[in-house]
């Protein structure tokens, strides 16, 4: 008897469709990081020379402009809001890194009430952010 | 006549390149990202809320800075430079020094972010800052 051997079909990865995948996957990346982008206030950074990487895992941006207002997510926030916003963010995550963004002109009692919270909760560790100088 | 019937040639996606400038956009947009996102400047540790230290006189500078930003030592105004000829003195001296620097309330931001950034490159250990009128 003559045994027909059969042709086994070379499996084939269908990568027609492959591009539009890889298209739709960067829009979707690129609007998740969109969401997840940091609301800025606009500020003339303080500059200076030396200067350190204070980025955590875990960050809190409190940013005060030049009249000294106070925003934290882009939105503003009085002194005693403040004070339950760093007081929650501590109490669900002790090892959040708080950050103050002060405008250069900002008289400095503003930058001190903030910072006049933060030992009042005992958190103790604070970055000052700053730009390099002639960086704009 | 033979017709040669032309073979379609099949369309390979993944080595026309189109996948690969995905990629590379990709990567672009996350460095760029990124990049935006990292805060630098200084990490301060802020003293325990009405915590006392005993330090030596001798190991002490007591610098004001003034609404106009002007520097006072010892009544005497002097400018920026000449704070750092000061301090470097002072540390060849007594190691241990602490740098105390009183800060005016409306003293622009920008003026208390050099002195810090001095410190910094100074790698003064002990510096002391608090708004005129408070106990440093």
């Amino acid at each position: 008897m003559k045994i027909v051997r059969k042709f086994r079909r070379k499996p084939i990865i269908p990568i027609n469709s492959m591009s539009d995948i890889a298209f739709l996957l960067l829009i979707f990346i690129m609007l998740i990081s969109l969401i997840n982008y940091r609301r800025e206030v606009k500020i003339n950074y303080a500059e200076a020379e030396f200067q350190e990487v204070t980025q955590s895992e875990n960050n809190l941006e409190i940013w005060i402009n030049a009249p000294g207002h106070l925003f934290v997510k882009g939105a503003e926030v009085s002194l005693n809001a403040l004070e339950q916003i760093i007081a929650t963010s501590v109490v669900e995550n002790p090892d959040v890194r708080i950050h103050i963004l002060a405008d250069r002109d900002t008289p400095y009692k503003h930058v001190n009430s903030v910072m006049e919270i933060l030992k009042l909760l005992q958190h103790r560790i604070i970055s000052l952010v700053v730009k390099e100088t002639g960086s704009s | 006549m033979t017709v040669k019937r032309k073979s379609k040639k099949h369309l390979d996606i993944a080595n026309s390149g189109a996948l690969s400038d995905l990629a590379f956009l990709l990567i672009i947009f996350f460095i760029v990202v990124a990049v935006f996102n990292i805060n630098k400047g200084f990490i301060l540790l802020l003293p325990k809320k009405d915590s006392v230290k005993i330090i030596n006189v001798n190991d002490i500078i007591k610098v004001t800075l003034k609404d106009d930003g002007t520097l006072l030592y010892e009544n005497k105004t002097i400018l920026l430079s000449e704070l750092e000829r000061i301090v470097k003195d002072t540390l060849s001296l007594y190691p241990n020094m602490t740098l105390l620097l009183s800060i005016y309330p409306e003293v622009p931001y920008q003026q208390v972010v050099h002195i810090v950034d001095l410190v910094r490159k100074l790698n003064v250990e002990n510096f002391s800052f608090a708004m005129a009128g408070e106990k440093t």
